[in-house]
């Protein structure tokens, strides 16, 4: 379990994470999701206490991680696959950091088996793709058999197969009863492998919840009516919680309600329906809902620019889904 | 990942049960941790390779000049001892590389991150490496001075100019190599740990080393104040002959010096100082900082 209370991080004078409180529950996948520079990093870094907060404290099962008898097995961690020295072999840097806690050839062996490292496990790091980068990460998160695991953007850079065996990884530590706490600006791979999301933005947290209530809250689910008489079904639907738009003369957009109720309001006044079709919002849809007023940077060319929130036709909201993930700070 | 590891992932706790007593962080595991990335790094391996072929090269190549100089009449009043003093001199830059880039390293690939994450006292790991950087350099140093003892005596011994182990000052000289590459290495280390990057780091240490303690040589009321009590100048007394320390206060005192003139182990309690006060610093901006 990992617990956030008020915390806060300034880097100058850029608030990084503001106040933010959490937990983060064992036996299920929690998602950390937010637009880039939202603060999720920063965040983890907390946790394992790579920075120190500004204000506020952050505890795995009950404290602070470098309190841990055992920190790499309490919690394992892939914050930054970059975090290795490029001159050593991925199985060098494994031994060296299971040594540390006792853990042997043996485990490391395990784990560079695990994650598909056979094949470049005596090669030097510096020539590691993404992808195995990665790999290594997760690697070397796995090596204590940690409790928590902690990945921050995993499936970074990773082939299918990877982004898969990851999910599986996830959802299996999960299942054991273990906390599992992943970060992704992916709405799309979130809703696939985590059951819970905590939402980011602008170093805030604007939901907790469910991954089904998250999708349900940001955008409601809407109803697309088509029917000659629409006018009469508009009058005949309007109720507290119900909201009705309409493009074009026969065609309405009903949320609030559902196609089953708006079928039986048309059939019990003999109103003629041509179609009506429950449309689900995407999850992408409900993230940009959520995060739209806190994307706080788009790319540009010349480096990075402050976004205005107010500015719907700007393409930094979109940019934040479909970009990489920045690591370096 | 490859198909095999598409399969559930069981693996990741088979082994669980088994191993679980004694997984915990303890100060010697931190320093085996910290010699499996020193040896594992082939600039380390080099970097020692050069320091021994360094020191044994030049006391090779000043013992042949001297016996191919001396007619044999002189006989052996153990000044030959010298030879190892200079060698000391250049191979301490080879030594003060590894000493900077021994932490620099992990700072400029971003390995000091899985660094803090696996020791999150993080203080454990700083002295870890301390104690494997100095254990090391000692023992490659001492295998150094072996080794040019035993290339002087060959080339020297005939002339009985080789260097005379009996003699407690020639003695103090051989220890004290070692000693002087290992504070020095330890110094370099200490301003790697504060500066956190390579060139700034390597510039700090080689340009006060070389360039700095130098300047400070000057006939001037202040420097010479000030002079025997920097690092270098200090530190290498204990690997100086006396014979040699007595010549140069002579030359300072001919020149007006007001300076202090240390004895071996005083100057070497003065490098260990310096050591321990950028330690200290380094220690506590290594707590404080975010890594």
């Amino acid at each position: 379990m990992i617990e956030a209370n008020g915390l806060t991080m300034r880097y100058g004078k850029k608030t990084a994470v503001d106040d933010v409180t959490f937990t983060v529950h064992p036996g299920r996948v929690t998602g950390f999701l937010g637009p880039n520079g939202a603060g999720k990093s920063t965040t983890m870094r907390l946790i394992v206490g790579l920075d120190h907060p500004t204000r506020g404290t952050v505890t795995v099962n009950g404290r602070r991680y470098d309190q841990h008898r055992a920190p790499m097995q309490e919690v394992g961690s892939l914050l930054d696959a970059k975090a290795v020295h490029t001159g050593r072999s991925a199985y060098n840097h494994l031994l060296a950091m299971g040594a540390t806690h006792g853990i042997g050839k043996t485990r490391v062996r395990e784990v560079i088996e695990m994650t598909g490292l056979e094949t470049v496990a005596k090669k030097r790091v510096g020539g590691f793709s993404l992808g195995m980068g990665q790999r290594l990460g997760i690697a070397s998160a796995l090596l204590g058999d940690p409790h928590t695991l902690i990945l921050d953007e995993p499936v970074n850079g990773l082939d299918p197969e990877g982004v898969v065996w990851v999910r599986n990884l996830v959802r299996f530590f999960a299942g054991e009863g273990r906390t599992v706490f992943l970060s992704s600006h992916l709405m799309s791979e979130m809703a696939l492998t985590a059951d819970h999301i905590i939402v980011v933005g602008r170093g805030k947290v604007l939901a907790d919840a469910p991954v089904a209530e998250i999708v349900a809250r940001a955008a409601g689910t809407t109803v697309r009516v088509c029917s000659p008489q629409a006018a009469r079904l508009v009058e005949l639907l309007a109720g507290p919680g119900i909201t009705v738009t309409s493009t074009t003369p026969q065609w309405l957009e009903v949320t609030g309600s559902t196609a089953r109720k708006i079928g039986e309001v048309a059939a019990a006044a003999q109103l003629v329906l041509h179609e009506l079709t429950p449309v689900n919002a995407s999850l992408e849809e409900a993230y940009m809902a959520l995060t739209q007023e806190s994307v706080e940077y788009h790319s540009t060319s010349t480096g990075l620019k402050r976004l205005h929130p107010d500015d719907p036709t700007h393409p930094g909201a979109a940019l934040a889904l479909s970009g990489t993930e920045g690591q370096t700070r | 990942m490859s198909t095999d590891a598409l399969a559930p992932p069981a693996a990741t706790s088979s082994q669980a049960g088994s191993r679980t007593n004694d997984v915990r962080l303890t100060f010697p595991r931190v320093v085996k941790s910290e010699w499996i990335k020193f040896r594992t790094l082939r600039s380390t391996i080099w970097t020692l390779a050069i320091t021994l072929a360094l020191m044994v090269g030049v006391v090779a190549l000043l013992s042949a000049i001297g016996a191919s100089q001396s007619d044999g009449r002189e006989t052996g009043n153990g000044s030959s001892i010298v030879v190892l003093t200079a060698a000391t001199a250049l191979a301490q830059l080879a030594v003060t590389i590894l000493g900077v880039l021994v932490i620099t390293g992990e700072y400029s690939t971003g390995m000091i991150r899985s660094t803090l994450a696996a020791v999150p006292r993080r203080l454990p790991a700083l002295w870890a490496k301390g104690v494997v950087l100095a254990a090391s350099i000692f023992v490659v140093s001492s295998v150094a001075v072996a080794v040019s003892l035993g290339i002087m005596q060959l080339l020297l011994g005939a002339k009985g100019q080789a260097p005379d182990l009996g003699d407690a000052d020639t003695a103090r000289v051989l220890v004290g190599v070692p000693l002087y590459l290992t504070g020095i290495a330890l110094f370099a280390f200490a301003i790697g740990a504060v500066l956190r990057h390579s060139a700034g780091a390597l510039a700090t240490v080689i340009g006060l080393l070389l360039v700095i303690e130098n300047l400070f040589l000057f006939p001037w009321k202040p420097f010479q104040l000030i002079s025997p009590f920097l690092p270098g100048t200090a530190g290498s007394r204990i690997m100086t002959p006396q014979a040699q320390i007595d010549l140069m206060s002579q030359a300072a005192r001919a020149q007006g010096s007001v300076g202090a003139v240390l004895s071996p182990w005083q100057g070497y309690g003065v490098l260990l100082a310096w050591v321990a006060v950028l330690l200290t610093v380094a220690a506590v901006l290594l707590r404080r900082r975010n890594a």
